[in-house]
């Protein structure tokens, strides 16, 4: 077993918004990343276990808590990850 | 130094009621400009007809998106007040969705800062749309 995976997983907690719900067919979902992943690579994951985000991954918003973070963001255990697509409100 | 800006946001599930907004108005004697913009849903979406739009928010964010635009607007113009309602769940063709106002000292300011409110709300607070079709 290498390093990486020997060492203790991170958990987050994923909410989706707007028809990415019907997308992944959940409202939200947990998921466990190697710590000092980053928001790219949770997308990653993300895309393999629902693969029709897939095409949504260049428009996808990302927020952790109330703030948008950008895909180089280093998730910490805990976080609470949001995905959307592009807002419209109004 | 400027008294701080007067800052009400307002999420409902019920029908915007303008002429009671109006008649809430609150402006100081220095105040010369009051804009205000209603958004009203319109008839068709990307050229299919429609009977209604459905707002869903994360609210929680939407909350903390639009006072990051508020405190903006105070750095920005010498606003006095802004105050803005946005409806969620179903709403009707021709019912408003958006109430948005902004009182100041002059129309330049009023006008500028309720265009960028409007035009920067649609970008980053986290409210979508599901058109309800005929």
């Amino acid at each position: 077993m290498s390093d990486k995976q020997s060492q203790v997983q991170a958990q987050v907690r994923v909410n989706f918004y707007s028809f990415f719900k019907e997308l992944t067919g959940c409202p939200g979902c947990s998921q466990s990343i190697a710590p000092g992943s980053t928001m790219a690579n949770l997308i990653q994951l993300l895309t393999e276990r629902f693969p029709k985000l897939g095409p949504m991954h260049k428009s996808m918003l990302t927020a952790v808590g109330v703030e948008y973070q950008d895909r180089g963001y280093v998730l910490r255990d805990g976080d609470e990850v949001s995905l959307f697509p592009p807002v419209q409100g109004g | 130094m400027r008294p701080k800006m007067n800052r009400q946001l307002t999420f409902t599930t019920e029908p915007i009621n303008e002429a009671v907004l109006v008649a809430q108005r609150k402006l100081t004697g220095g105040m010369g400009a009051v804009v205000y913009f209603t958004g009203v849903v319109r008839g068709n979406e990307g050229g299919t007809g429609i009977s209604a739009l459905e707002y869903e928010s994360f609210q929680k964010m939407a909350e903390h998106q639009f006072g990051l635009l508020f405190d903006e607007i105070e750095k920005q113009w010498p606003v006095e007040s802004v105050r803005l309602v946005h409806r969620l769940g179903l709403v009707n063709v021709n019912e408003a969705s958006l109430w948005v106002e902004v009182v100041a000292p002059h129309r330049g300011e009023a006008f500028a800062a309720c265009q960028w409110l409007i035009d920067r709300m649609k970008e980053v607070v986290p409210i979508w749309k599901k058109p309800h079709c005929v």
